[in-house]
């Protein structure tokens, strides 16, 4: 018995079950060719129509689901040397520290780089489309990390609003810091960056990478 | 207007087509690659409308040559000469 331990988990199973309910019906069908009455007519309505769409429906949610986990993000190898820092548990970067946060760590490169606006998150997965057409055009035959591909960056400067979702640049402890009383307009309007300061977010990145670096000097 | 037949074949496009869309959609449920997921949201789940669009068009088609009304005789059919060879 499969363990399931979260909705994806069971829209998982509800998919697959829906999907061997009509598999099974249509097999049936194919084999035995019966001849189309009523209820050979009402049973393949349920193997073609309302079980497909009940694959369907599940399994865009658990999909979708899984598309916000860390995993699916390093499942290109462009992205691991990101992943393995994000994983690292020794590691001090910016993005490894998020990651080991037991509230979102397991989806921590969605919760940092998705829009977070109306409509953000089709935004953020049309952009994913975006990454696979990058990846299929220009990083298919690149090194183990993506090295001798173009470098990796941000399609739009990176938002303060996004860390401000949890650093709400009010606490105590944050305002105790000098610099960040000192800058807290300018942070609050995204005039002044938190990368700007916060600088080692991803320091094992494509881009700082010294082979990256010469592949990128040769591009014409 | 349309022949027994071709509704016996349309429903057999339908079928076929309805397992390669499911089976596209398993896939990216047991293997969730984003060439594959993006590939089965999209073929896989136009496939699948397309084939259950033809499905009730084979329905429709159906029902307005006879209303299953052939297929009531060859049930007749079948068992009458079930009921032969037992005889």
């Amino acid at each position: 018995m499969p363990q399931i331990d979260s909705i994806e988990d069971l829209l998982k199973l509800a998919a697959l079950t829906a999907a061997a309910v009509s598999a099974a019906i249509i097999v049936w069908y194919l084999v035995r060719r019966p001849p189309l009455g009523r209820l050979t007519k009402a049973l393949l309505f349920l193997g073609l129509g309302v079980m497909p769409l009940g694959v369907a429906l599940t399994g865009n949610i658990a999909g979708y689901e899984y598309t916000l986990k860390r995993p699916f993000c390093g499942s290109c190898h462009v992205m691991g040397a990101y992943v393995r820092d994000a994983e690292d548990p020794k590691s001090k970067s910016l993005a490894a520290i998020h990651s080991r946060n037991n509230r979102f760590g397991g989806e921590s490169c969605y919760t940092c780089h998705a829009d977070y606006q109306m409509f953000g998150a089709v935004t953020t997965k049309l952009n994913g489309l975006k990454h696979l057409y990058f990846y299929v055009t220009e990083y298919a035959n690149t090194g183990p990390d993506g090295e001798g591909g173009p470098t990796i960056h941000l399609y739009k400067p990176y938002s303060n609003k996004t860390c401000m979702t949890c650093h709400s640049t009010g606490a105590p402890r944050w305002s105790g810091v000098e610099e960040h009383q000192a800058m807290l307009d300018d942070i609050r309007k995204n005039e002044t960056s938190c990368v700007t300061c916060h600088t080692e977010v991803h320091p094992t990145a494509l881009a700082h990478r010294a082979k990256a670096e010469k592949a990128e000097e040769k591009r014409p | 207007m349309m022949k027994h037949a071709d509704v016996k074949k349309l429903t057999y496009v339908s079928a076929v087509a309805t397992l390669g869309a499911v089976g596209l959609m398993v896939a990216s449920i047991v293997f969730p690659k984003p060439a594959l997921l993006v590939f089965a949201m999209s073929v896989g789940q136009g496939l699948g409308t397309l084939s259950l669009a033809t499905y009730l068009l084979a329905i429709a088609l159906d029902l307005q040559s006879g209303g299953g009304l052939i297929e009531r005789v060859e049930e007749d059919v079948g068992e009458i000469k079930s009921d032969t060879a037992h005889e």
